[in-house]
């Protein structure tokens, strides 16, 4: 009996020791975390948009070039120039995608897409993080629909050319960018009626 | 006494050669297929691993004749994920592309069976010094394998080493080199080769 009054004890006490250990930690790296956060974002924004800068003046030129305004649940982001951009967020193949759009002030053609987290194969459906394939949505109509095509297929304003070996996760980009485009575009457009 | 009869010797060098923890116990090989495809990623998850081994090494081993036998295992699990979310956070605080890089790995560091196995063989039976030298060792024994593994399937898989370019522009990356099955290949040869060098015998 008292053997196992002692195992009890034993692992109370170490598991509150622990514990308050984590807590600790937690307390000292979670307001680091999200600067963190926030800085990618920002980042991802600038890059959006097309402005220039470095990771010491991020702060500084973000708050000079870019407005932020919350239009009911959805944040957008103004340039000077009266471009918008908005964060995006859905499921990829095979894990979340998250990025940042911009679209010019007609509203009408993509200024720019930066992902910022993706989880697809590497080499293959990963490669949507690349540059290369992110510069081919620059300048495309956004209607009817955008389309992300076989490679070397896109013909119309609206159509985007894919990557060989990853035809599924172009599809879930493309159903994620325009569900995305759906959802802001409406509020945008509620923004201009009144 | 010569050095080489140390006990401090002996352990040393068991643990980054004769019971090496990845060729010749087996062990850790999830996170060695996962986390070595680029140099980088290796040497962080490599430092991930030693840092968690040898703390826990030092709690285990300081608390071996307190733990309760009936209870040691919950005890290595409790004391190794604390190890583990705080290399998590501190790597998201201060390495974020890392972080974003190795990412759902950090965490199962956890599972990594060379921390537990070391635990329960070593430092629930030995003193705090040696227990020390102990996981050092496997953690850089495990460490100098994935960087190794890591530097063929980078170079050939994305024509870089540490980022840097090494491969000439006409270069084709083996995308294979940078999935799943390029691991599998390289691990197996690397373990083929060291334990014939090390003269290790099949059971």
């Amino acid at each position: 009996m008292k053997d196992k009054l002692l195992m009890i004890v034993f692992v109370l006490v170490l598991g509150s020791i622990l514990t308050a250990s984590l807590l600790a930690v937690n307390d000292y790296t979670n307001p680091i975390i999200q600067t963190n956060n926030l800085r990618t974002v920002k980042s991802s924004i600038l890059v959006a948009f097309g402005i220039p800068f470095n990771e010491e003046n991020l702060d500084d030129i973000f708050s000079k070039n870019v407005k932020e305004e919350l239009k009911g649940a959805a944040t957008l982001y103004y340039s000077k120039t009266g471009d918008v951009a908005f964060e995006i967020a859905g499921s990829g193949l095979w894990g979340p995608i998250e990025g940042v759009l911009s679209l010019k002030h007609n509203l009408k053609t993509i200024k720019n897409l930066v992902i910022i987290h993706q989880e697809e194969t590497p080499g293959l459906g990963g490669r949507i993080s690349e540059k290369e394939f992110l510069n081919r949505f620059k300048g495309k109509a956004i209607y009817p629909k955008l389309e992300i095509v076989a490679p070397g297929k896109a013909l119309n304003d609206n159509q985007v050319d894919g990557i060989t070996g990853a035809t599924m996760s172009g599809k879930a980009l493309e159903a994620l960018l325009n569900s995305e485009i759906k959802k802001y575009t409406s509020v945008l457009s509620e923004d201009t009626g009144q | 006494m010569s050095i080489k009869n140390s006990e401090a010797y002996q352990t040393l060098a068991n643990g980054l050669w004769r019971d090496h923890p990845i060729f010749s116990m087996v062990l850790g090989i999830c996170s060695a297929l996962a986390v070595s495809n680029k140099v980088e990623n290796a040497i962080a998850m490599g430092a991930g691993v030693t840092f968690v081994l040898v703390a826990t090494a030092i709690i285990i081993s300081l608390l071996r004749s307190l733990i309760p036998m009936r209870v040691r295992i919950i005890t290595f699990m409790i004391v190794i994920s604390t190890f583990v979310i705080i290399v998590d956070r501190f790597l998201k605080a201060f390495f974020p592309s890392i972080s974003t890089a190795i990412g759902p790995y950090v965490g199962l560091i956890i599972t990594n069976c060379i921390i537990m196995g070391r635990a329960e063989a070593f430092y629930i039976q030995n003193k705090p010094s040696l227990s020390i030298i102990d996981a050092f060792a496997n953690g850089i024994g495990y460490t100098y394998t994935l960087v190794t593994i890591a530097a063929i399937r980078e170079v050939l898989g994305f024509g870089t080493l540490m980022g840097f370019r090494v491969m000439p522009a006409g270069w084709t990356n083996w995308v294979i080199m940078s999935m799943a099955p390029g691991a599998f290949f390289i691990l197996s040869v690397f373990i083929w080769l060291t334990r014939t060098i090390a003269k290790i015998e099949s059971p």
